[in-house]
């Protein structure tokens, strides 16, 4: 696996590594896909609306958008499946290698060590919400070190782990209506059919407002942010979003007195 | 220079008059084809309308072309406004479709009639009588021809496309190998092939259906669920209004394969392509869902989020109203906090010296005491 630099110095600015090339390619995959959901489904669900003709109609129309749907949506479970045995793969050849190496690898060490990853929610995130509320409201002036993964963060990132187990298998039984029909009652495509739009509607609300917001439109970050691309974070962004992160790469590296104060 | 002037001028002039007298003769031709009783000699004009006594507007305008292209080519004007013998003539009345006109029907030889299509009407859901003969209430609601078989509706398909559908010149010059005269092989063939297809849109059937079925009042009146707006949220109902021509309209689901599209019954009808034994069969019809299994039959079409009939449907939707609102209020507040810190950011109700070296939380990052914070 290849060692990126965790801070890397560019025309005298700092930049502080995050993801990985293939993390960002997954993410690339990722967003493509589901944009392509979003402009081929959301013209179906309110078919009523002025410019869903337009933009189905861009697509294909009622014959072929349909299959460039699916295709997407093939596309974003198989990433699913991927990314979670690339999670799994990474757990299993680091942390519990290592577990093993040492002679500790016990199920409870096992759990203890895959709850204390980066991307799992803990409950310093518990205060890290209540703090920031604090702060949010004026009832301090202290901001929360957040750490490598902040609770937005996690919360991002969990969402497609909520989401594309619902939104997937509804729309493979909507898509295989006729197989499935052969064990299930029809009811359950109704069911489907519900969670499928649904879902659909919060996961683009959420993406559009909530998370276009942290890396587009917030104004440190407008027209968007680069980690996505560079995978790597300028110190401005990291001490508004990772002070904790932030102090700590800056003395593993040896640069304490270089540590600029949190904004 | 005079002289080559008027030269041209008269040339001009012999030019204009040339095409103003076919222009006439094309003219005089086409309005006076097919119309025996001299009709058109008033409903000619564009603008032969007048204003009813309860207000609406009425336009008497016939476009001839338009007529010869309609089922109704060779019926004569009085065969159907069979009160009108003298020109002018009093305001028309109400025209009967089920009497004889003078068309001969050819397998029977007799006068053609729509009376057929009567009979299987009042023995179909939509008949105004009940099955004792009595009328039923509101029988004002129920429909007759003209309520869905409108202008311009009646006319064919091909006539919106500006093709004749199942027509091919180079089929039809073999007929008219031997059916030579007048226009019997044209009309002959058409009358065939466009019946071995859909003759209208599937949103067009939509909308007729849409015309008594889609009002609030007539719902309310009848008992009724609002089938159209749930029909229109199914995948089916959007393929439609896409255009699909695979997707099936009210027809394709209430109508017995093989049966007369008149023949509409109610779901509670054994006979019924609705009624719930009868669904399964329904569903999985050849171009429909053949491979589907008789499980099929219980997904339902006409969902109208009631509590009582869609327990399961109604929840669900409340759940996932109450789910996207939980996120998306939760997440926009803090969006519009995290604006307002950026706006206003030196005050605080409490104020703490900002530590430059974090030491707040344990190494391990995982366990922390509020405690320290606190301090």
């Amino acid at each position: 696996m290849k060692k990126y630099p965790k801070i890397v110095e560019k025309k005298g600015k700092r930049y502080f590594y995050r993801f990985s090339l293939h993390q960002r390619i997954q993410h690339i995959v990722l967003f493509t896909a589901t944009i392509t959901l979003a402009l081929t489904g959301f013209p179906l669900r309110y078919h009523d609306a002025w410019w869903a003709p337009y933009l189905y109609n861009f697509f294909g129309g009622i014959d072929v958008a349909p299959k460039i749907h699916r295709t997407a949506g093939s596309i974003v479970l198989a990433l699913f499946v991927y990314h979670t045995c690339y999670f799994l793969y990474l757990f299993f050849n680091t942390r519990v290698r290592r577990l093993r190496e040492e002679g500790r690898a016990t199920p409870f060490n096992i759990i203890k060590e895959f709850l204390s990853q980066e991307m799992i929610p803990n409950k310093r995130d518990l205060f890290d919400i209540i703090n920031y509320f604090k702060y949010l409201l004026y009832w301090t002036n202290k901001k929360p070190k957040f750490e490598r993964m902040s609770w937005k963060e996690k919360f991002d990132y969990f969402a497609p782990y909520w989401g594309i187990p619902v939104l997937g298998p509804a729309g493979a039984i909507l898509w295989w209506r006729d197989e499935v029909s052969h064990y299930l009652p029809g009811i359950v495509l109704n069911a489907a059919y519900i969670m499928h739009t649904d879902e659909a509607l919060l996961a683009v609300m959420f993406l559009f407002f909530v998370h276009w917001y942290n890396v587009h439109y917030a104004p440190e970050k407008f027209p968007m942010g680069m980690v996505f691309l560079t995978g790597y974070l300028s110190e401005d962004e990291m001490i508004h979003e990772h002070y904790g992160e932030y102090e700590r790469v800056m003395k593993e590296e040896g640069l304490e007195k270089e540590i600029r104060p949190q904004h | 220079m005079q002289e080559g002037f008027n030269k041209s001028r008269f040339l001009v002039i012999l030019l204009l008059g040339a095409v103003l007298f076919a222009g006439l003769v094309v003219y005089a031709k086409t309005a006076s084809a097919s119309d025996d009783l001299n009709c058109l000699l008033c409903h000619k004009y564009r603008g032969l309308s007048r204003i009813n006594k309860d207000g609406r507007f009425r336009l008497f305008y016939i476009n001839e072309r338009v007529f010869r292209g309609s089922p109704h080519a060779k019926v004569k004007c009085n065969d159907c406004h069979r009160d009108i013998n003298v020109i002018p003539h009093e305001p028309a009345k109400k025209v009967n479709c089920t009497v004889e006109c003078h068309i001969i029907e050819p397998s029977g030889q007799k006068r053609f009639s729509h009376q057929p299509i009567e009979d299987i009407l009042s023995t179909s859901v939509h008949s105004k009588y009940d099955k004792n003969g009595k009328l039923k209430k509101y029988s004002e609601d129920y429909p007759w021809c003209k309520d869905c078989h409108e202008q311009p509706l009646y006319r064919p398909l091909s006539f919106f496309k500006g093709i004749r559908p199942g027509v091919s010149k180079r089929a039809l010059g073999r007929c008219k190998t031997c059916h030579r005269t007048g226009r019997f092989a044209d009309i002959f063939y058409t009358h065939v092939t466009s019946r071995l297809q859909k003759t209208r849109k599937s949103k067009e059937i939509v909308e007729i259906c849409a015309k008594c079925h889609g009002r609030k009042d007539f719902q309310k009146r009848h008992g009724l669920d609002d089938v159209v707006t749930s029909y229109k949220e199914t995948f089916h109902g959007k393929a439609v209004d896409y255009g699909s021509v695979r997707a099936p309209d009210c027809v394709d689901c209430h109508v017995v394969k093989g049966e007369n599209v008149h023949f509409i019954e109610g779901k509670k009808s054994a006979t019924s392509a609705v009624y719930p034994l009868n669904v399964s069969r329904t569903c999985r019809a050849e171009e429909c869902h053949v491979n589907a299994g008789e499980k099929l039959a219980s997904y339902q079409v006409h969902v109208t989020y009631d509590k009582d009939k869609y327990p399961l449907e109604y929840y669900m939707l409340w759940f996932f109203k109450f789910l996207t609102a939980g996120v998306m209020y939760f997440f926009l507040i803090l969006i519009f906090l995290e604006l307002l810190r950026r706006l206003i950011p030196n005050f605080a109700i409490r104020r703490e010296p900002v530590l430059s070296e974090s030491e707040i939380y344990e190494k391990d990052g995982l366990i922390l005491d509020i405690s320290e914070i606190e301090e």
